[in-house]
């Protein structure tokens, strides 16, 4: 309980970091926060009186007061570019990034978890080869190249998908795919050596000597031990999908935070840009908690203290 | 049969014949595989084991103990250890040659094991209730809180301490002494004939060690079972054996009661070993060492395996290979063996 509660005020202390970095790096980062509303025609006054309207005159500490303020009392603000309302954004962009990211997560570990476990098995043997090489292979791809090798083949050559577009489960196929590639590959090999440092522990041979099923060892013994590097690595695997989300979703088209972060940062629209950092800030916060968490509750070494 | 095993000095036992053996391993031979090569870790090792009695195989670390009592228990890291020659009996079978399922049923129901080191031992994400309880499962019909009552009288009778809360702990939460305690439970709780230990005390504290091989002699007078005790602590040897096994190089070289061993060794081996033990009533100005180190499995010489390392090697020695056979009553593998100088 002690661990739990020290690793929430964790948490707590990295996200008001974060979000205070975020701010900083909005508005340090350069460009023209009136271009995003503004037209090329616009006066010198015009933009100055814009600024003064957005509050962008203040010193940026009491920018950040001002924002938090209004963003703790549920205020989120609109775009500055289309005046679309950021709550509607967040409803609608954020269901289609939780669909994307939700599938491409249990495909890293529904795919990934299995195949480690079969190559450990199987250790040594063309199975096992086989797995390690497309394990290799999947870690050794850049995501954008994979994206655009899946859409020539799959939608040009074959025909088979569509290329890009959301949100039919014939669309999600391609992009999930392309963004649970290299954590299926990671977790094949962390669970692979996982099982096998088990698999000739001496605990485990304590097991055997009493009697029990070599297919009980493994199933239950082996694989909940190897399952407490398993967790730490799906906590930082929510980091990676939200990262790699940016890139996927915007070579499928697929309307999710990602997309909207990248075409606010684009255009300085700075409420934007700032609030769905900070969406993808507690996401992948959020990640390492639970795993800080589950490692816990999996790990009795760690339970009570 | 060539090597009959000799009765108990000092007991009133006489003789025993072989259809009275509880274990009777003969003609053993153990190898590992190294690409295309293999090399014999135990060669031509033969054991009895009779029902009631503590024998102790003794010997340097690397002379192929551990892996004789991991060719019993069928738990040899295969590949690349295997056990390819032999036979070991137990009961009516041999057990080299049951199938998996039937020698799982012979683990912890007939022969138990424990293990060198208790730290590393113990499963570390279940709680040793839950552990004991799946052991007992495995072998006997019966509903959990019945195995958890089995569980916790084995806890009790190898005097763990505060055995209740015990059965919901992990191995983290224990002393070394505690979990070889547990492990030692985990071992007798179905009530097997034969228990191995394989150098049960090496990783404890002197005064543990004393209180669990006393443990252990207690059990062993209770259960009427047999202990096959592995150590290389010749202490330990002294204190609870009634036969000894001496092992070299991944042979036996000498066989006898306890009492004739230490007052007489006749191998060579045998005698280096006491003479490199400290002794209460003679007084050495020094410990005399053996000189050199075990030859790995790779690198045996062709004749006796001691042969480099004895100091009454004859030239026979390093072309001929001795045998096990009975000299001056007792199993011997020499051709010069020579009287014992305390």
């Amino acid at each position: 309980m002690k661990r739990i509660a020290g690793r929430t005020l964790y948490t707590l202390l990295v996200l008001f970091l974060a979000s205070v970095a975020v701010f900083y790096a909005i508005r340090l980062s350069g460009g023209d926060a009136t271009a995003a509303r503004l037209v090329a025609s616009a006066t010198a006054e015009d933009r100055e009186a814009f600024r003064e309207l957005l509050g962008l005159n203040e010193p940026i500490h009491q920018q950040y007061f001002t924002y938090m303020g209004r963003l703790l009392s549920g205020d989120l603000g609109v775009s500055l570019t289309n005046s679309s309302d950021i709550f509607k954004m967040l409803t609608f962009h954020g269901r289609n990034s939780l669909i994307l990211g939700v599938t491409a997560f249990t495909l890293v570990f529904a795919v990934g978890i299995p195949l480690g476990i079969l190559a450990a098995r199987k250790r040594n043997t063309w199975v096992d080869g086989a797995v390690m090489t497309f394990s290799i292979g999947g870690m050794a791809v850049p995501n954008f190249w994979l994206a655009l090798l899946a859409i020539w083949l799959f939608a040009s050559v074959w025909g088979l998908l569509p290329s890009a577009g959301c949100c039919s489960p014939r669309q999600l196929i391609m992009p999930a795919f392309v963004l649970a590639l290299e954590g299926i590959a990671l977790t094949v090999r962390m669970t692979r050596s996982a099982m096998l440092e088990n698999l000739e522990s001496d605990h485990v041979r304590t097991l055997r000597a009493g009697g029990l099923s070599e297919a009980r060892v493994v199933n239950k013994h082996v694989l909940r031990a190897s399952f407490i590097p398993i967790i730490s690595l799906m906590g930082l695997r929510i980091g990676q999908i939200v990262g790699y989300a940016l890139v996927v979703e915007t070579i499928f088209g697929w309307p999710g935070l990602g997309q909207v972060l990248v075409n606010a940062v684009l255009r300085r629209d700075y409420p934007v840009a700032q609030f769905f950092s900070l969406v993808l800030v507690a996401i992948v916060v959020a990640g390492n908690w639970a795993a800080d968490i589950g490692y816990s509750l999996a790990n009795p070494r760690l339970r009570k203290t | 049969m060539a090597q009959t095993v000799p009765s108990k000095i000092g007991s009133t036992q006489q003789a025993r014949s072989p259809a009275e053996t509880l274990l009777s391993i003969r003609n053993l031979r153990t190898a590992v595989s190294q690409g295309e090569d293999r090399f014999d870790i135990v060669r031509d090792l033969s054991l009895d084991i009779f029902p009631n009695e503590i024998v102790c195989l003794v010997g340097e670390s690397g002379c192929g103990k551990s892996i004789t009592a991991l060719s019993v228990m069928r738990l040899l890291p295969t590949p690349p250890v295997r056990a390819i020659g032999g036979e070991i009996q137990f009961k009516e079978n041999d057990l080299l040659t049951l199938s998996d399922k039937e020698m799982r049923k012979v683990r912890a129901e007939d022969i138990a094991m424990v293990f060198q080191d208790p730290l590393t031992s113990l499963d570390p994400v279940f709680s040793v209730g839950s552990v004991m309880t799946e052991v007992i499962k495995a072998h006997r019909d019966l509903d959990t809180n019945t195995a958890r009552t089995m569980a916790l009288e084995a806890l009790q009778e190898v005097g763990l301490p505060d055995p209740e809360k015990r059965l919901d702990s992990y191995p983290h939460q224990m002393s070394g002494g505690m979990r070889q305690r547990v492990l030692i439970a985990t071992a007798l709780v179905l009530d097997p004939d034969l228990l191995i230990a394989d150098e049960p005390t090496t990783a404890l504290d002197v005064t543990v060690q004393a209180q669990i091989l006393e443990m252990l002699l207690e059990e062993q007078r209770q259960r009427h079972m047999s202990i096959l005790l592995i150590t290389h602590d010749l202490a330990v040897v002294a204190g609870v054996a009634d036969r000894v096994a001496v092992m070299y190089a991944g042979e036996i070289v000498e066989q006898a009661p306890v009492d004739e061993l230490f007052e007489d060794p006749k191998h060579p081996y045998t005698q280096g070993l006491l003479h490199a033990l400290p002794h209460i009533s003679v007084k050495r100005e020094k410990l005399i060492p053996i000189p050199g180190v075990v030859p790995p499995p790779q690198m045996m010489p062709p004749g006796c395996r001691f042969a480099p390392r004895c100091p009454y090697a004859l030239s026979r020695c390093w072309q001929e290979r001795p045998e096990l056979e009975i000299n001056a009553g007792r199993p011997l593998r020499c051709f010069n063996p020579q009287p014992f100088v305390a």
